[in-house]
């Protein structure tokens, strides 16, 4: 080979090297990128043919979605987008509340005890996590109408948990085994007991993965949409279900929906990039670190 | 003797019992899950329809037999176990090329591999929209006016039958592809070198490393993906909800669409009970096999 095919081979390498990042850059972002700019088009521009790159923004869609009475929509059946932001808000931070509540000591029971039904327990929790929802949906849509927990933020955040314990319990868990036994050990000869464990040495060294747990949490949460969009009412929707009420039988509000969905995914992106690199091992219930 | 032994037995106790008491609040939260779980079971046995409780009966396994019958039924099973398949072929393929492909030397990699995440973190319903909003079946339409350039005629996305299941399995591969390149990328990296070395002294060339080196020691990590996409795939719903819902034509029900149809749009509780008992027998079978597959693979890793 001479030189030149040599040195023409490594060029046409790097081309097509760079030809692949920027590809797998496009896919990624492009989706992004475009729903940016349809939130922020006209309802001409949106549908003008073909599709505009260069316009005149606007913020009619955000204006709608904050303030409503949009063309031809009353405001009884218009989506209340800012009820829902804050209902997402709460249900999330209830759900998350009560999962770390109650998480911390079962994941420290299933880091730092050994004992029979251990691994079957654990497994229980684990198995949640691949239940499809609607086996639990139907049962509990027809008691929750039958006790009132019907379009309630309690019963959503009692729902919510089938999402944000088995989670939250493999990651704590996850976390806390990483805490060095012999920083334990030492402590239990000090004279402290399974509490003063707890308290002074797993739940201070394991912080920042509390913080990651919880963070992810709420994200997990965030995203949930089949448990509200049965459980919840007009008064209690999140932001997932929210964004398909701009879908109905006479129209979809291109617009509005853009709006809804980059408002939807603006907390998310904006906390995964404190938890970056986390991500892999929340998704994986802290299996893959 | 004996006091001795019951005086043991007392000071053990306390910590024998404690990890119980720990979890306690945990299985209480979950474990009232279970009454739901178990009542929906029994519904599953009942033709409970909301509109007529004044029928409702035990029909014992009346509705499991009468799914067998319905061909809506038959089809949606093979819709479901159909998009599996190559919802997991196509991105463990695909996420496998992209995780090797970062694995090099990539100008930008860091920053694509942060971009990558974003997909993941966002609500698959507001990917699912999003994607709505670039499928305009017109000339409108992004994807269309973007495939324009490529001679192709504008395509029907979610209104054809065919174009219906790609667009599901796009907008599905676009959530889910970073997080099977992100674990297997992770897999690469924390490869041991020391088999590289030798397969390039032995002279391998580099297809002979991938199959031979790189894909017996990633096995761990591709049998995990595979387990959590296909766990997922059997249960989609928020993507085929949010575009297709199950349309046109039943092209995209799949067990869990039609699951909900019957219950939340029909009220027949009990037959929407029974399509969801299927689809979780469904998913603890295939989540066995694959924990089996798992099981020999950490096996013939270890040393």
């Amino acid at each position: 080979m001479t030189p030149g095919a040599a040195a023409f081979r490594r060029h046409a390498r790097n081309v097509a090297v760079l030809l692949g990042a920027a590809a797998l850059l496009a896919w990624t972002v492009f989706p992004f990128f475009w729903i940016l700019l349809t939130s922020l088009k006209s309802p001409a521009d949106i549908l003008s043919v073909p599709p505009k790159f260069v316009f005149a923004p606007t913020i009619e869609n955000y204006a709608a979605l904050v303030f409503g009475e949009q063309r031809g929509q009353y405001s009884s059946t218009r989506p209340d987008f800012p009820l829902f932001f804050l209902n997402s808000m709460i249900i999330s931070v209830g759900a998350v509340a009560l999962s770390i509540t109650v998480g911390i000591p079962a994941a420290y029971a299933l880091a730092r005890f050994s004992f029979p039904l251990k691994n079957l327990l654990a497994f229980l929790f684990l198995s949640f996590r691949f239940v499809p929802f609607i086996v639990f949906v139907i049962p509990l849509y027809l008691i929750y109408q039958r006790v009132g927990l019907y379009n309630t933020h309690a019963g959503l955040i009692f729902a919510y948990q089938l999402i944000s314990l088995p989670f939250t319990i493999w990651m704590l868990r996850s976390f806390f085994m990483e805490v060095p036994l012999e920083i334990q050990e030492a402590a239990k000869i000090d004279g402290c007991s399974w509490l003063g464990v707890l308290t002074r040495v797993i739940l201070p060294l394991s912080m920042p993965g509390i913080a990651v747990t919880v963070i992810l949490g709420f994200m997990f949460c965030w995203n949930a949409f089949n448990y509200p969009l049965m459980l919840a009412g007009r008064q209690t929707f999140p932001v997932t279900v929210g964004a398909i009420q701009f879908i109905s039988y006479e129209q979809v509000l291109w617009g509005q929906m853009a709006a809804a969905t980059t408002v939807a995914a603006l907390p998310q992106l904006l906390l995964s990039l404190l938890v970056q690199k986390y991500i892999v091992r929340g998704l994986t219930m802290g299996a893959v670190r | 003797m004996r006091a001795d032994e019951t005086g043991r037995r007392r000071r053990r106790r306390p910590a024998a019992v404690l990890p119980y008491l720990l979890l306690s609040p945990a299985l209480v939260l979950l474990g009232g899950m279970i009454y739901p779980f178990a009542l929906g079971l029994y519904y599953s046995l009942t033709n409970y329809w909301l509109q007529y409780p004044d029928r409702f009966r035990v029909v014992w396994f009346e509705n499991y037999f009468e799914l067998l019958e319905e061909p809506l039924f038959l089809r949606a099973l093979e819709f479901t176990l159909g998009f599996t398949v190559v919802a997991v072929v196509v991105q463990v393929g695909l996420g496998l090329a992209v995780a090797l492909f970062l694995h090099g030397r990539i100008p930008g990699r860091g920053v694509i591999r942060a971009l990558m995440l974003l997909p993941l973190m966002i609500p698959p319903v507001i990917t699912a929209l999003m994607w709505k909003i670039m499928m305009a079946s017109t000339n409108a339409g992004i994807l269309n006016h973007m495939l324009s350039f490529l001679g192709v005629e504008p395509i029907n996305w979610f209104g054809s039958t065919q174009g219906a299941v790609v667009s599901v399995l796009i907008i599905d591969t676009w959530g889910n592809l970073p997080f099977v390149a992100l674990i297997l990328l992770g897999g690469l990296q924390a490869l041991p070198s020391e088999p590289y070395e030798a397969a390039r002294v032995d002279g391998a060339g580099a297809a002979a490393i991938l199959r031979y080196v790189t894909l017996p020691l990633l096995t761990p990590f591709i049998v995990l993906v595979v387990t959590f996409r296909a766990m997922d795939s059997l249960r989609i719903f928020d993507v085929i909800y949010a575009t297709t819902a199950g349309g046109p034509n039943d092209a995209t029900t799949n067990l869990h669409i039609m699951a909900y149809q019957y219950a939340f749009q029909w009220y027949q509780m009990g037959r929407g009970m029974t399509q969801a008992v299927v689809l979780l027998l469904l998913v603890v079978t295939v989540s066995y096999l694959l924990l089996r597959l798992w099981n020999r693979a950490a096996e013939r890793m270890a040393p």
